[in-house]
């Protein structure tokens, strides 16, 4: 996925929110966008899923690729439960990996729930986990996994990358540590009176069979992305 | 939640019977102007069976107007709702026409259709129409996003979700307006019947009102009270078992 010169402006704002912002990222891998509160990382989330238009630059996704916008207040119809839900909108290919995902994601006491009756965190987890069963080439995760704690949070991002090794993952979140760790490339957004206004870091790109990383790696990736912002 | 609304009713009812009674002992006024509570009880004992028929036939065309008010209005917000030149034409329509007094144009309906069933079933749908037409339009116009989004991402949407997402994130709301239209139906077949319909319990105060006879009004307007309690009722029970019925796990 590449941006080319990336400018938008709300309309009755006083300024622009992107000025002439590049950035490009791998086919495959699971990336982070990170920035300050009110930068525009959900803006420029919607744009390059297609849901926000009315800028000017360029948006490339390969070969035409499908690309998935979530984010962590999206919530089930209340009138059937999380497992009927997943069923009537997950394709009958996916019916294995559904229940793969359920259970890696600890929803096996919740999914005969109603989404209403689960916790914030368990809605979050039941919301992923309908997307993650679409058809997508690139999901932008916008803190899709607020309100859960940090052991299944990790539990999930490695499940994930180990699941969808072939797939684009965005993932946005104000957690330095947890990107520096888990993600591949971190595009930390910048205010518009700064240039570059995205600037691409190196994380230390944790997999779930992998080695940890080197200490230092995972320091330099955090201190890099601190100074960024 | 029955006795509550008799209940209600009933405080009313007595204060309204009470101020009368006030004023007629108050001021010395005769039996010809205020009934004396004697001769009320003689009246209800006398009237209650025939009035009892005249709510229920009041009642039954109520009930039907406001169905055919609730179709239709659902039909046209389902319709209200698309952003294109009609949804914006029908919903500027529908604003512009409620503000107009319906039954102001009942004398029309009736010379048109004469004073049988039909009138009454159109004044009553026409009274309460308006009011829940707006409400639905605004319920079906309003995006979930939080619902919506993901089926708009996935494409899957179809109008016939949208509108069941929208009902079901309303259903209080929508409750709520269809037993608030209810009583606007009662009172529009009662208008209709007191206008120039040939029955009813409208139609039967008409006649008291001809006679000059405060009893048989106040027996009547007894008997609309507790009929139209009912009618309020049975809707709030229906609205609240379907309620829980969703809500149930």
């Amino acid at each position: 996925m590449e941006a080319h010169q990336l400018s938008f402006r709300y309309p009755n704002a006083a300024g622009e929110l992107f000025c002439n912002v590049s950035f490009a990222l791998p086919e495959s891998g699971f990336h982070a966008l990170f920035g300050p509160s009110g930068v525009g990382k959900t803006t420029l989330a919607r744009m390059l899923t297609g849901e926000l238009r009315g800028f000017s630059g360029e948006i490339s996704l390969n070969g035409g690729r499908r690309a998935l916008y979530t984010y962590n207040l999206e919530r089930l119809p209340g009138w059937s439960t999380v497992r009927r839900h997943i069923e009537e909108t997950a394709p009958p290919a996916t019916r294995a990996q559904a229940e793969e995902l359920l259970s890696e994601f600890g929803m096996e006491g919740c999914v005969d729930a109603r989404f209403n009756r689960l916790s914030m965190g368990q809605q979050n987890r039941a919301n992923l986990v309908r997307y993650l069963l679409q058809e997508f080439d690139l999901l932008i995760m916008d803190e899709s996994l607020a309100n859960v704690d940090e052991l299944t949070r990790e539990r999930i991002i490695l499940k994930i990358k180990a699941l969808f090794p072939e797939r684009c993952f965005l993932y946005i979140s104000h957690n330095v540590a947890e990107v520096a760790r888990f993600c591949d490339r971190i595009l930390v957004l910048r205010g518009a009176s700064k240039s570059p206004q995205v600037v691409s870091v190196q994380g230390a790109d944790l997999a779930a069979q992998g080695v940890a990383p080197p200490p230092e790696r995972l320091e330099r990736a955090m201190l890099e992305i601190v100074h960024a912002a | 939640m029955l006795l509550r609304r008799i209940y209600q009713f009933l405080i009313i009812y007595c204060l309204g019977v009470g101020l009368l009674f006030l004023l007629k002992y108050a001021l010395g006024l005769s039996d010809y102007v205020i009934p004396s509570p004697a001769e009320i009880g003689r009246t209800a004992a006398r009237d209650a069976g025939p009035y009892v028929l005249a709510v229920l036939n009041t009642l039954a065309v109520a009930v039907l107007g406001h169905l055919l008010s609730i179709g239709l209005a659902t039909a046209v917000a389902i319709l209200g709702r698309l952003t294109a030149w009609i949804g914006s034409f029908i919903r500027t329509a529908a604003y512009n026409i409620q503000a107009y007094p319906i039954v102001a144009v009942a004398p029309i309906i009736f010379i048109l259709l004469g004073d049988g069933l039909s009138s009454r079933l159109l004044i009553a749908a026409m009274i309460c129409y308006f009011p829940l037409l707006l409400s639905f339009i605004g319920i079906f116009s309003e995006p979930v996003a939080d619902i919506e989004h993901f089926y708009h991402a996935t494409r899957r949407m179809t109008w016939r979700l949208e509108v069941k997402i929208r009902a079901f994130e309303n259903i209080h709301k929508i409750s709520t307006v269809l037993v608030g239209s209810a009583t606007m139906a009662v009172v529009g077949t009662i208008v209709a019947e007191f206008i120039a319909a040939t029955a009813g319990i409208g139609y039967s105060i008409r006649i008291a009102l001809y006679q000059s006879d405060l009893a048989k009004i106040l027996v009547a307007l007894f008997l609309i009270g507790v009929g139209t309690s009912l009618y309020l009722v049975s809707l709030e029970g229906l609205g609240n078992a379907f309620q829980a019925r969703l809500k149930r796990n």
